[in-house]
């Protein structure tokens, strides 16, 4: 039982309202005595002096990466947007300068910076042309007591970033009254009239969002078999050839609508329905639900949406003029 | 004693019966602060503040005198609790409290909070909303004293 009580009032303290009292409100305190009146008339009640204080405003924000996990991208891409969270975590409207740093040491490359990027609709989401381009000094975000903003950075992939490679973008955001030290005062600065003071976050927070290279590559091996009429594996005119290709894909990534196209050899002829995937037979019209097509010079085969790691093996016939 | 009286009375109760008042009161509000001390150690010491920040301790101080010729039967004091101030507890813990403004008392052991789905709880010290000194005999001529209680701003 007791250590249930103990639990509940640890607990407590989170039931406050996380920003606080907001700045400015007047803390008005009066006590009344009351006791009985002379010669048993009614009770009467007196009230003390009136004591008033003022709560400043407490600068504090917290900037946090909303990114699910690394942000998967690939070279050369641009416009690629990591996610953060700026929240006011003091207790007075307060206005935030933000800045960008993609230049962080201890990652495996660093992008170019684009933009800083506010999430005017408010939908998580980096939306061009709708969410506002930052701009420091000009629409610095006020957020008001417990408000939070989604920024985006915007970056340039490096054309040389290679397969797994990862790059750390840290975003900062820092109140506009002031920061430093917790304690330190801004005197007749705050919201409402009062003082600013620096709060525990020392009035400045950052924090890092991460991209990680996903890219994939595929390397095709060509061999042919021969079959001549007369059971054997001379290359004479009416002999068959079986051409198989393996398309071998490597890397973290995806290889999307992968298609192998071979061209049939001259002096042979394309024999009809000979194409296979995987060992199961495949049309001959380019144009249907199947992968498999010939269109007179080539044969095609889509295999769509590939992930690094795999093989798929595709065989066709020709036969010698 | 007799101008001392009428002071009391212009600052205090404008309203009030003179021949009632025999009784004054009078409220200060004190914020603990650290101050580093200049051999390391810190030493807590209270100040009257204009300006406090939330998270701030406060210690409330009600001091209460017998001023009138008579002694003052069935006394009791009320502070109700600002707002922004959640109740930390008294000195004495002689207290009765309310958690509903005002309607019920007693100490806060005995009492539940109603959620506002209706369900109760036991009461905590962050619900309280009144702190209340009964006292169980009559206050004499001249008697004073000091009831304390501690807040923190919200």
């Amino acid at each position: 039982m007791l250590a249930v009580s103990a639990a509940t009032l640890f607990f407590t303290p989170a039931s406050v309202h996380a920003a606080g009292t907001v700045a400015g409100t007047d803390i008005v305190n009066v006590a009344q005595a009351t006791f009985d009146g002379p010669s048993g008339g009614p009770p009467v009640t007196i009230d003390s002096n009136i004591v008033t204080i003022k709560v400043d405003e407490l600068l504090d924000v917290t900037v946090v990466s909303s990114d699910p996990g690394d942000v998967a991208t690939s070279p050369g891409l641009t416009a690629q947007a990591t996610t953060y969270q700026v929240t006011n975590t003091g207790n007075g409207s307060e206005a935030f300068t933000l800045s960008a740093d993609t230049a962080k040491p201890g990652d495996e490359f660093d992008t170019t910076f684009e933009q800083i990027i506010l999430d005017t609709n408010g939908n998580g989401v980096y939306d061009p042309g709708v969410d506002t381009i930052y701009s420091p000094g000009t629409n610095d975000p006020v957020l008001a007591p417990d408000e939070s903003i989604t920024v985006f950075i915007l970056s340039t992939i490096p054309a040389a970033a290679t397969d797994a490679d990862r790059a750390e973008i840290e975003l900062s955001a820092v109140a506009n009254t002031g920061s430093g030290t917790p304690g330190d005062i801004f005197a007749g600065q705050g919201d409402g009239g009062g003082d600013a003071v620096v709060g525990s976050t020392g009035a400045s927070d950052e924090d890092s969002g991460f991209f990680l290279i996903q890219s994939a590559e595929v390397t095709l091996v060509k061999s042919a078999t021969v079959l001549d009429p007369f059971g054997g594996t001379e290359p004479v005119p009416g002999a068959v050839i079986r051409y198989q290709l393996v398309a071998t894909t490597t890397g973290t990534g995806s290889l999307t609508n992968l298609a192998i196209t071979d061209d049939i050899p001259a002096d042979t002829t394309y024999k009809a329905g000979s194409i296979t995937l995987e060992g199961a037979a495949l049309t001959d019209a380019p144009a249907d639900a199947d992968a498999g097509g010939f269109d007179g010079s080539a044969i095609a085969v889509s295999l769509g949406t590939v992930p690094g790691g795999q093989t798929r093996t595709i065989t066709f016939q020709v036969t010698i003029d | 004693m007799l101008k001392r009286l009428f002071l009391a009375i212009a600052l205090i109760v404008p309203g009030t019966a003179m021949a009632a008042n025999n009784v004054s009161l009078s409220s200060d509000v004190f914020i603990e602060r650290k101050v580093a001390k200049p051999n390391g150690t810190t030493a807590l010491v209270l100040e009257q503040p204009k300006t406090v920040i939330p998270g701030d301790n406060l210690v409330f101080v009600v001091k209460y005198k017998n001023v009138g010729r008579a002694p003052a039967s069935d006394f009791s004091v009320t502070n109700p609790l600002p707002k922004a101030v959640a109740f930390n507890g008294t000195s004495d813990g002689t207290e009765i409290v309310s958690v509903d403004g005002g309607k019920t008392w007693g100490p806060l052991s005995a009492l539940t909070y109603a959620r506002e789905n209706g369900e109760t709880r036991p009461a905590l010290m962050t619900d309280v909303t009144h702190v209340k000194w009964k006292f169980d005999r009559a206050l004499s001529v001249g008697s004073e004293g000091k009831l304390i209680f501690r807040g923190t701003v919200k």
